[in-house]
């Protein structure tokens, strides 16, 4: 059926996909523009080509106020918090997850469906009824507003989701090989370093990402369990931004910090896309 | 396959198998303690009249937090738009996200960058999405959809305040947004594993599209349908950062989990919080519950 589609129809649903692009690409694209214009440009549409979109002379104005300037303080601690955060948070959990992963792929033993079941419904579990035990408990052990206090519960989202997205990946390795291998005299662990490491090394990769894109956009952890630049991380943070003076809008600047805070993501994830296709082709190996 | 590995295994040895059953160990305890202990006390908070401006009356109380949960005005309210959310915005980019996986499953001219183009929205930081919708979309000064206006009927054009004039409304857009991109990948995912010579068949035997569509394609897709709209109610029944961020649960936008943040951070009342915790937990398992059924038959139809 698709490769029966005329030209003519190929053509007509190129048009049709435009309404769809529009929906999706313009709010970005106003939101990158939003980013470039000064405080000028956004009071006064004259400033402004194609009515009021794009800024006839594009400024860095914003990132300079996010990086150098008045939000600075604000911004670059919790940044730097961010990536702090969910690196160590997506490590561990990862290795976790691969350990719990590597037994429930390669053993048969009761209650594995019960672990995996309780691994998805884990996830599920909605994060608002966690965070107000904790921010009690959080005060009263002393780890509200610190690092450990934000790596613990990101673990509690990150956790589960990597037990899963491994379990998948790993049942489709080629398990023989490890038997294989063992049978030609190596350990268990020679056998899963040497064997079995390389070829789950791309859904680890993908296992990562996934868990380092949950931790990175979670908002109710941080805005409830910090309190200060010890700690908060972007997400946060952006809903603290204000404008120059009380009564600006920080419209420029949030715009900004969306485009700094959104370019990890989007980076990983084409990276992302071309590990997939690594994935796939690893499959290959299995003849 | 893994049923004849292990077999294997358990020839070798079982004190082997044992033996590697222990790396399981430290990921579940931790994940049985970070997420069940913290609900396991809010459990046994919402049964008790614990509120921190009134340190001296803390005690058991029964069921009175539930119900003043299920009988305050502002506590129904709150189910009532979590509800009216959740669907809203669980239909509505169902539904577009099925027109776009439909439109994309086919081959055309510029079909990769339609398909990036359509996942960027899930990308963007829910926070930083939130907030442009509010501030450089519904802006009534400089915002996206007032400058439209402008720029279409002229000076004299409407100029509306979009947010107080359709605050829920407002939500749901900038919520179907980023959670369409999310429908479309599944139901993507659903359509690219429809067994294609078969629909070529009743091509052939002078079926029309919409009787395809509508008798095999359809049918094919119901479980993936089921899964994306289950999935995306869970997360949207617990969704905080929107409501936060665009109208801070002002206008008779408060959810369910923004009563509780309310509850807990402003009125201290933590019983009641609580107890609203435990009802948001309670709607979660119930659609969790039909969601992990339709994933473990996908599953199951995988590995036949």
């Amino acid at each position: 059926m698709q490769t029966n589609l005329s030209t003519k129809t190929r053509n007509w649903m190129a048009v049709a996909s435009i309404p769809v692009m529009i929906w999706t690409a313009i709010p970005l694209l106003w939101i990158l523009a939003t980013s470039l214009k000064g405080t000028d440009a956004l009071a006064d549409p004259t400033k402004n080509s194609f009515g009021n979109f794009w800024p006839k002379d594009p400024t860095l104005e914003n990132y300079r106020v996010i990086f150098t300037g008045g939000a600075s303080d604000l911004f670059n601690p919790a940044l730097r918090n961010s990536i702090i955060v969910c690196l160590v948070a997506t490590l561990i959990s990862v290795i976790l997850a691969m350990f719990c992963a590597y037994a429930i792929s390669r053993l048969d033993f009761p209650g594995k469906k019960l672990i995996l079941t309780t691994a998805l419904a884990v996830s599920f579990f909605p994060v608002i009824a966690m965070v107000t035990p904790l921010f009690n408990l959080w005060r009263q052990v002393g780890l509200f507003d610190t690092i450990p206090g934000l790596i613990i519960p990101y673990l509690a989202l990150t956790l589960p989701l990597s037990i899963w997205t491994l379990s998948a990946f790993f049942q489709q390795i080629p398990w023989e090989m490890e038997q294989a291998a063992q049978v030609d005299g190596a350990t268990s662990w020679q056998a899963f370093r040497k064997v079995i490491a390389p070829l789950a090394a791309p859904g680890v990769f993908t296992t990562a990402i996934i868990a380092f894109f949950t931790a990175w956009n979670d908002f109710v952890f941080s805005s409830n369990l910090t309190s200060s630049n010890n700690s908060r991380t972007v997400p946060a943070a952006l809903a603290f931004f204000t404008g120059a003076s009380q009564f600006t809008q920080p419209t420029g600047a949030i715009a900004a910090a969306a485009v700094i805070v959104t370019i990890p993501v989007v980076i990983l994830v084409l990276l992302f896309q071309r590990r997939i296709v690594a994935g796939l082709t690893s499959g290959a190996v299995k003849g | 396959m893994s049923t004849v590995a292990a077999r294997g295994d358990s020839a070798l040895g079982r004190a082997g198998a044992w033996a590697r059953r222990a790396p399981l160990l430290p990921a579940l305890i931790f994940m049985i303690i970070v997420t069940q202990l913290p609900f396991l006390v809010t459990l046994v908070v919402s049964f008790m009249n614990w509120n921190a401006y009134y340190p001296n009356d803390r005690g058991f109380a029964g069921l009175d937090n539930f119900q003043s949960v299920l009988t305050d005005v502002n506590a129904r309210k709150a189910i009532l738009v979590t509800v009216l959310l959740t669907v809203g915005v669980v239909l509505i980019s169902l539904i577009l996200g099925l027109i776009v996986a439909l439109l994309l499953d086919r081959k055309f001219r510029g079909r990769s960058i339609a398909r990036t183009l359509m996942i960027t929205p899930f990308l963007v930081v829910p926070v930083a999405a939130a907030l442009l919708w509010k501030h450089a979309l519904y802006n009534p000064e400089y915002g996206l959809l007032n400058g439209l206006l402008r720029g279409i009927f002229g000076d004299s054009a409407p100029q509306k305040d979009w947010i107080t004039d359709n605050p829920l409304i407002s939500i749901v857009v900038a919520l179907v947004w980023q959670w369409t991109p999310f429908m479309m990948l599944i139901l993507l995912a659903g359509l690219q594993s429809r067994p294609m010579d078969v629909v070529e068949a009743a091509r052939i035997d002078g079926a029309s599209s919409w009787q395809i569509f509508r008798n095999m394609t359809l049918p094919h897709l119901r479980p993936y349908i089921e899964l994306s709209g289950l999935l995306g109610a869970i997360y949207v029944v617990q969704n905080f950062d929107a409501v936060f961020t665009i109208t801070s649960g002002g206008l008779g936008t408060a959810n369910l989990p923004y009563f509780i943040y309310q509850t807990f951070y402003t009125a201290h009342d933590y019983g009641r919080a609580s107890a609203a915790g435990v009802v948001v937990v309670i709607g979660t398992i119930i659609i969790a519950t039909f969601a992990l059924r339709t994933v473990l038959s996908l599953f199951q139809e995988e590995s036949r």
